[in-house]
């Protein structure tokens, strides 16, 4: 048998070009679309200022339940007519939240999309969020979060997310709230915050073949009966770092794994850095071929799989490292783990891991950016974060001239492994001891 | 009523080593979707060796006779590629999205693998992946409650010695007893270009393809005695109902309720697409009507039925739902099957039909959208029915089916040998 020995270089590169992009005020309210041409799918995506960090604290979740509320009926009909109307076009109505924004979105063919924006913005616009439906879907959402914090991993982030950013503000606590939050909340929470948030015109987003798409009337829908003018979002945050290391134990007795989560704060999203940041957290620990995944896996195989990354909002960010490991390795996983972050601190990054992360990070743009979802995603960010049209050309640009000297210098002053929390979700019994020996930080039990 | 899920070209080949070789041009993007699908799956593993396919599917990411340790995934992820692997029932399929001009890159990464694993395959090798795979079976079966749920229900519905009986996860036991001779002799059995289909989607003509293709796999010898899998389409019905209770530390009851049905590109499967999605997709379906908001004795976001596309034996039909709070699984398992058994007796409405078709039309455009999710679908039209063509008939044909049709699926399929798997919390008992 004769397979080719040589590995065949790369043929000419092509030119990548994200869709045109057309941006307009219409009816009190802004529309950032891209043409998609002969796509068969539109979407349409109503982005709002009215993300958890606009949650009161203490009324962590409330975005969550006004986002189901919305489907039990609106001003023109009840909730059983609203479902089978939105259905009956293929689609459903898809809710998002996250720190800066909520979203709302359908996805259908596109001679559909006047049609579902019209039931998007009623459902968004005039939901008639009676009392005792409110109240059924509280206690629904508290349900859920229950069912979620069965698993292994919500805990863990929750003691993380507290002690990174401190439990007094709302960015401390959970972004979708935890069951006690949830179940806390009463009617007029959810009544206040629509009307505080939810009647604002917002953005309207927009994914498809605009040829077949009339976005002033999509506008005209979507802003209808809107009013009330942006407000300020806030300054960037500063979050002190730690004195020192810490291990944080939260107790799964009969966990027959241990859920790793280690992290601290890091620089918010409009940081000079964010390129070369994002490149150290792609060389530690945001790809396949990353140092962690390396290491913890392909070597010691601890684990099916090992994360990190540098995540930021408008006003804060952080680095996490995730993974599930084997109980019994629990300890010598998270002393080789730490000791890969505080090797890539000190030394930096190599020219070859550099060479694939920012090719593998430049490349996803044209590989990732093809259906209309991921093309309204992208342009949500350029709306969120105020950035240009040409934007992802540009960080395609910026990604792949970033070099060594300032990769490295990113993972040298935005990775902090000595100010780490680390907190280990697993079976205390079992762990405790090993997690005292390695003395990476005081060992610390979570208060459940 | 569009006649066609289709409406791209699609060019087929098949090279003098069996390889069949389906290239589908779409300049829109400057990218290419390559997509293997290999004839094998969990299907075929004998009794000891469940969980090898999978298994091996990991060893095929550790270098060749070319490719070093690691290096696969360097040299995809390092051309700005995204990739990966499954392994399922019927098939295992491996894949990678590049940006166009690493095409050749990729298909020399895939022959290579193909032609030239064995001798690159070593002990340590097999040990550091074995370990992976058991820590990816506690992580997503028997650390998370309900996780094994799957792994439950396949030996309720199919016999022992049924292709489908074990899941494709397979046993620790057997993990661990897995031996490298025996993987050896796996890839020279399956791993052949007569057992396999190259696809291509994208920024690229089907000639340059089809001359790449050749200069990377043609030289790999074809295997010609492949042996198949042990024959799954008849599945005797035993004529009794089967019932498994699991008592564990889960937060809520949880019924899943289970039927075959017919295996998945049949007519008989297209009309049960239909019926899934009448019975349990989104809020307008009838579970989430009857009992999450009528009856209110189902969670909202864990109500919903679907079926479990495998091609070759009757095919799995499992609607699922988890109780409130005060609900008892008694209680949800019969308001379940209720719900269930009226398929057969109260008629599908003209709204329910069209909301079900809706929303079916849009998931298949979906699947579409991307380059990746149509190579995926041709290499599988192409190794199960023969011909990746067939890929244009299963929209209309699911827009094509009736309620007439639904209620006598129904009849059919779920009167018969109904699997009902509770899971109780401790403290209820």
């Amino acid at each position: 048998m004769t397979l080719i020995a040589d590995r065949p270089g790369p043929g000419a590169a092509r030119p990548y070009r994200f869709p045109q992009v057309v941006r307009r005020s219409v009816a009190g309210g802004q529309v950032v679309a891209a043409h998609l041409p002969g796509q068969n799918l539109a979407v349409a995506l109503l982005l709002l200022d009215a993300g958890a960090g606009r949650e009161p604290v203490g009324k962590e979740g409330l975005g969550g339940v006004l986002a189901k509320a919305l489907e039990e009926g609106t001003a023109r009909r009840d909730a059983t007519a609203y479902a089978l109307a939105i259905e009956a076009l293929g689609t459903e109505l898809v809710t998002a939240l996250d720190w800066d924004t909520f979203q709302a979105s359908v996805q259908v063919p596109v001679d559909r999309l006047g049609a579902a924006v019209e039931l998007l913005a009623e459902a968004v616009r005039t939901p008639r969020l009676d009392p005792d439906d409110v109240r059924r879907v509280r206690d629904d959402e508290a349900t859920a979060l229950r069912m979620d914090w069965a698993n292994p991993g919500p805990r863990a982030d929750a003691v993380l997310r507290a002690d990174l950013f401190g439990v007094d503000n709302r960015w401390g606590r959970p972004m979708y709230g935890d069951p006690a939050s949830v179940a806390a909340l009463d009617v007029e929470d959810v009544t206040v915050f629509h009307s505080e948030w939810f009647i604002r015109p917002g953005t309207l987003v927009v994914a498809g073949d605009l040829d077949r798409i009339d976005l002033d009337a999509l506008a005209a829908t979507a802003f209808a009966g809107a009013g009330g003018g942006p407000v300020d979002r806030g300054a960037p945050i500063e979050v002190p770092l730690h004195a020192g290391r810490r291990i944080i134990l939260v107790d799964r007795p009969g966990s027959v794994q241990s859920t790793l989560r280690l992290g601290h704060p890091a620089p918010h999203r409009a940081h000079p850095d964010h390129v070369p940041i994002a490149l150290a957290g792609t060389v530690l620990g945001g790809a396949f071929t990353s140092r962690l995944n390396h290491l913890i896996r392909e070597v010691r195989g601890y684990t099916y799989g090992i994360r990190g990354d540098f995540a930021s909002s408008r006003r804060f960010g952080r680095f996490a490292v995730s993974s599930g490991v084997q109980t019994a390795v629990t300890a010598p996983a998270l002393v080789e783990a730490v000791g890969e972050i505080a090797r890539t601190q000190a030394g930096g990054v190599t020219e070859d891991e550099l060479a694939v992360a920012r090719s593998w990070r430049a490349g996803q743009l044209s590989v990732e950016l093809q259906s209309p979802r991921a093309i309204a995603g992208a342009l949500t960010t350029l709306v969120v974060h105020d950035l240009p049209d040409d934007y992802h050309a540009r960080l395609r640009e910026a990604l792949l001239a970033a070099d060594v000297a300032q990769v490295s210098a990113a993972a040298a002053t935005h990775l902090h492994p000595e100010s780490m929390t680390l907190v280990i979700e697993g079976d205390a019994a079992l762990i405790r001891d090993e997690l005292v020996v390695t003395e990476l930080g005081e060992v610390i039990d979570a208060t459940p | 009523m569009p006649d066609s899920g289709y409406p791209w070209p699609i060019s087929t080949t098949r090279l003098d080593n069996g390889l069949r070789v389906v290239v589908s041009e779409d300049r829109t993007a400057p990218a290419v979707a390559v997509n293997l699908w290999y004839d094998v799956g969990s299907r075929h593993e004998p009794a000891g060796q469940t969980g090898f396919a999978h298994l091996f599917e990991h060893l095929m990411f550790e270098g060749s006779v070319n490719v070093a340790k690691t290096e696969h995934m360097k040299l995809v992820q390092g051309a700005g590629g995204s990739l990966n692997a499954t392994t399922n029932p019927d098939r295992t399929n491996y894949f990678e999205t590049v940006p166009a001009e690493h095409l050749e890159l990729a298909l020399w990464l895939e022959a290579d693998r193909m032609g030239g694993l064995v001798p690159a395959l070593t002990q340590e090798t097999l040990d550091n992946q074995r370990d992976v795979v058991k820590n990816e079976r506690r992580q997503r079966y028997e650390n998370v409650p309900y996780g094994d749920a799957w792994l439950r229900l396949l030996p309720l519905l199919y016999p022992p010695g049924h292709p489908y009986h074990h899941a494709t996860i397979g046993s620790m036991a057997d993990l661990n007893a897995a031996d490298l001779a025996t993987f050896q002799a796996f890839h020279q059995t399956y791993y052949a270009p007569n057992n396999a289909v190259l696809t291509v989607v994208g920024d690229a003509t089907a000639d340059e393809v089809v001359a790449l293709a050749d200069k990377y796999f043609g030289a790999i010898p074809p295997r010609p005695d492949i042996p198949s899998a042990p024959d799954g389409r008849m599945v005797p019905a035993t004529g009794v109902p089967a019932e498994e209770t699991v008592v564990t530390d889960v937060p809520a009851p949880r019924v899943y309720l289970a039927h075959r049905t017919y295996p998945f590109g049949s007519p008989g499967y297209d009309v049960v697409t239909v019926l899934a999605t009448v019975l349990g997709s989104g809020r307008g379906s009838r579970l989430y009507q009857r009992l999450a908001d009528g009856e209110r004795i189902a969670q909202p976001d864990l109500v919903g039925a679907y079926g479990v596309d495998l091609a070759h034996a009757p095919a799995p039909l499992i609607a699922t739902a988890t109780a409130r709070p005060g609900v008892g699984g008694e209680r949800l398992a019969a308001g379940l099957a209720e719900v269930v058994d009226e398929l057969a007796t109260v008629p599908v409405t003209a709204a329910e039909l069209d909301r079900a078709k809706a929303l079916l039309s849009t998931a298949w455009w979906r699947q579409m959208s991307t380059v990746d999710g149509r190579a995926d679908t041709l290499g599988r039209y192409a190794t199960q029915f023969g011909d990746p063509a067939t890929v244009a008939e299963r929209l209309p044909a699911w827009l094509a089916v009736t309620a007439d049709q639904i209620a006598e699926a129904a009849a059919e399929v779920l009167a018969a040998d109904r699997v009902t798997l509770t899971y109780l919390p401790e403290e209820d008992q």
